[in-house]
């Protein structure tokens, strides 16, 4: 693709043969164990790939959204399991990068030059959408803060080394009481709870954990009390698009695994009937389409333009498209489909429409930007998040 | 036109409900985890009389309808759709039996197919674009009288347990449009092998596996019909299942439906249950408009498959009409149910197991097209072209 510079074309093409040699290979193996793929940090180590949202002046790769979302994409090309791994720890990168001083960028991102992941964690049991329901506090105690709570869904959340962790510091104002702290895993009192058994995305950590008593100093918020939805809203602006990245990466995978599928049943007929050619060409149709949209999205961020509607459009696009194109894959290659990694695809793509923030509260974001617009960003509605 | 169901119909359709809160409730979940056959559950079947369903009473069986027939797996698959899948496959290998075996074939497989001491599947399709024409099809050589078979059949449910194959092969593949042949293929045939289960995402217990045939050796007597007469019996049996699997996609729609209404209502967001929202309220009520719809089509041509009048028009719209929306259906039940929707085992916070993930593998493998043969519209197509 020549829209893109020769350093993105080199970046990519070098992601491409990591996927191939360490992702496609044994992707399979761990959808089927469930377990973390502890080898892929090894793996990726030398590359610095877990901080390549980190800036180079941090000693990061310093990737642009652009390159970021070429990645991502190949990532989800060979298992978007292990790319959800990637995409979390760059997603606590950015929280950093967003309200993290000098200071706290540089504590928080060394781990992540040395191989390392970092977790974000917002959700909690009654507070999914509704992210204002959280009941985590963090009361302000001498030069630190006491943290009490619980948080589930967290994508990395057993095997990061940092974390990014929302709590309320003022129970009474709801999101508007939210904060945002720098968590390290060894804290006493942060107890990591069970593993989620989940439907796709099987080798992606996914755990709740629980705040005894958990003691933080001052030093590790980001951003002052009460910045925290602020906070978590611009971050999970970046993250949409790159989960779409990976999206359109799984949804192209599907539709290679198609045709490859194809031939090798029907190898004298290299085309076959219009019914099925038509399907093809209208998942590859969205499959673009939806690539498209987050490659603008990274561009505009690039360029320092507001993109939080497109990033809305571009998780939503890009993760519906990739339940679609997969479901069609399994059920047009018939028990073949059904036998083969394509079941995974459409599994894996079934997570992704929920993760960082349901499409449909991407839907209220979008239509809210169209029905209310205002300079700017589009207005978030009251309390809405992942 | 009546749509009301005769008193004995609906017995049996509540004889079934009945069965599956019972007995396939309970054991849906660790089935699903071991997706070991369960040999088990075929003796309940069978004292139940579920598995003698479609086979006359003079050969032991109900000599029930296809209505009831669907009833039965619309109802099991709410509860536990690998259990469907293994009784309608055995359902229309007895029923192939019963409709085109002569009176010793009858005698010899009927009775014990009704009562569930042999299981029966149907073995039609293969790895190419259809029976016959691809790599390795399975051609019948006429012998001593008898037959043998050589070369391999795919995607075999019921697959290593059943004892009786109705299997289609090619008696003259160099025949300007070669025709299917139907035989009854006894598990202990020699020069029959069965492939390794295949790893399937979902209906997990019901076996899928490849039926490998070295000169399987057969006597006149395993020819079920006419020479070159297969084709026509495997296209009404096609037919027949693909009503049945519809019939499975509505009932495993519907507990999907209920199960995300039902949780809609505890689910607490923004201060009311979210089943409040409109937007979920709409994906509850277009996912419970299709299965009610798509119900009703199964129904009409189940009656006309008792009327004995064509169907097969009918049963390729159902088949197209639930492929649409089949999977969708779970999509959309597990995204009002959200992360914990997805979840295959106890979520944090919840007290017991979430069943949207094993019903969305279930839908999966239900809605399949196996060969190109399958695509509905053709058949659509040319009865309206």
């Amino acid at each position: 693709m020549d829209l893109e510079s020769p350093a993105q074309q080199a970046v990519r093409s070098a992601a491409k043969e990591f996927v191939a040699n360490n992702i496609i290979t044994r992707a399979s193996e761990f959808d089927k164990s469930g377990e973390f793929h502890l080898y892929l940090l090894d793996a990726a180590k030398a590359s610095r790939i877990f901080a390549m949202a980190v800036p180079k002046e941090y000693g990061g790769l310093g990737y642009d959204a652009l390159t970021q979302a070429l990645v991502l994409e190949e990532w989800g090309y060979g298992c978007a399991g292990m790319g959800t791994t990637l995409a979390a720890s760059v997603l606590s990168i950015e929280a950093v990068l967003i309200a993290g001083n000098d200071e706290q960028r540089r504590r928080f991102f060394a781990p992540m030059l040395n191989g390392e992941i970092g977790a974000f964690g917002l959700t909690e049991p009654e507070a999914g959408s509704d992210v204002g329901a959280g009941t985590t506090t963090a009361v302000r105690e001498g030069e630190g803060y006491r943290i009490n709570g619980a948080k589930c869904w967290i994508t990395n959340g057993g095997v990061a080394s940092v974390y990014v962790i929302f709590a309320q510091t003022d129970v009474k104002k709801g999101t508007k009481g939210l904060s945002a702290f720098i968590v390290e895993r060894d804290r006493p009192g942060f107890i990591i709870g069970d593993k989620e058994h989940k439907l796709g995305l099987r080798s992606s950590n996914t755990v709740y954990f629980e705040f005894k008593d958990v003691q933080v100093p001052a030093a590790n918020r980001l951003g002052q009390e009460g910045d925290g939805m602020k906070i978590a809203m611009k971050t999970l602006d970046t993250a949409r698009p790159a989960i779409a990245a990976l999206a359109v990466g799984l949804a192209q995978r599907c539709l290679d695994e198609c045709v490859g599928q194809l031939h090798r049943r029907f190898p004298d007929r290299p085309f076959p009937g219009q019914t099925l050619q038509f399907k093809l060409a209208d998942m590859q149709i969205q499959v673009e389409a939806a690539r498209q949209v987050v490659r603008h999205t990274m561009m505009l961020r690039d360029a320092g333009l507001p993109f939080a509607r497109e990033s809305a459009i571009s998780k939503t696009l890009g993760t519906d498209v990739a339940m679609t194109v997969s479901s069609e894959a399994v059920r047009l290659m018939g028990s073949g489909g059904y036998t083969s990694e394509l079941g995974k695809f459409m599994r894996d793509a079934k997570v992704m429409q929920i993760y960082e923030g349901t499409n449909q509260i991407q839907r209220l974001v979008i239509s809210r930007a169209l029905l209310a617009p205002t300079a700017g960003a589009a207005p978030l509605p009251k309390g809405v998040a992942s | 036109m009546n749509f009301e169901l005769t008193e004995a119909q609906q017995q049996v359709g509540r004889n079934a409900q009945t069965f599956a809160r019972s007995h396939l409730d309970a054991m849906a979940l660790d089935l699903d985890r071991c997706g070991v056959f369960p040999k088990g559950i075929i003796d309940e079947l069978a004292g139940h009389d579920f598995l003698g369903l479609l086979v006359p009473m003079a050969s032991g069986g109900v000599g029930a309808g296809f209505i009831n027939h669907i009833q039965v797996v619309e109802a099991f698959s709410r509860s536990c759709p690998a259990i469907a899948s293994i009784l309608n496959n055995h359902a229309l290998a007895a029923h192939a039996v019963a409709q085109w075996g002569s009176d010793a074939q009858k005698q010899h497989y009927l009775p014990p197919l009704a009562k569930g001491r042999k299981l029966g599947t149907l073995a039609i399709y293969e790895d190419g674009p259809s029976p016959g024409i691809g790599p390795d099809p399975l051609l019948a050589l006429r012998q001593g009288g008898g037959f043998t078979l050589t070369g391999t059949k795919a995607f075999v449910r019921n697959a290593g347990v059943a004892d009786l194959y109705v299997t289609f092969a090619t008696l003259e593949p160099t025949a300007k449009e070669p025709r299917l042949t139907a035989f009854l293929v006894d598990a202990d045939t020699s020069g029959l092998t069965i492939g390794p289960g295949l790893d399937t995402m979902g209906l997990k217990g019901c076996p899928v596996a490849q039926l490998f045939f070295q000169a399987a050796a057969l006597g006149p007597d395993a020819l079920l019909g006419e020479e070159n007469g297969g084709s026509a019996i495997a296209t009404r049996l096609l037919s027949l299942g693909s009503l049945a699997e519809a019939a499975q996609t509505v009932g495993i729609g519907w507990a999907a439906v209920k199960h995300a209404a039902e949780f809609a209502t505890r689910r607490v967001q923004f201060g009311h249950p979210i089943a409040t929202l409109q937007a979920i309220q709409t994906l509850l009520a277009e996912a419970a408009t299709d299965c009610h719809l798509a119900w009703l089509g199964i129904q009409r041509a189940a009656q006309l498959v008792e009327d004995g009048a064509p169907f097969e028009i009918h049963a390729a719209m159902v088949k197209a009409f639930v492929g649409r929306f089949g999977s969708r259906t779970l999509i959309d039940a597990i995204q009002v149910e959200g992360g914990l929707g997805i979840s295959e085992s106890k979520p944090f916070g919840v007290g017991g197991t979430m069943p949207l993930a094993r019903l969305f593998r279930d839908m999966a493998g239900t809605t399949l097209l196996d060969a190109p043969a399958d695509f509905p519209a053709k058949l659509i197509a040319e009865s309206i072209v």
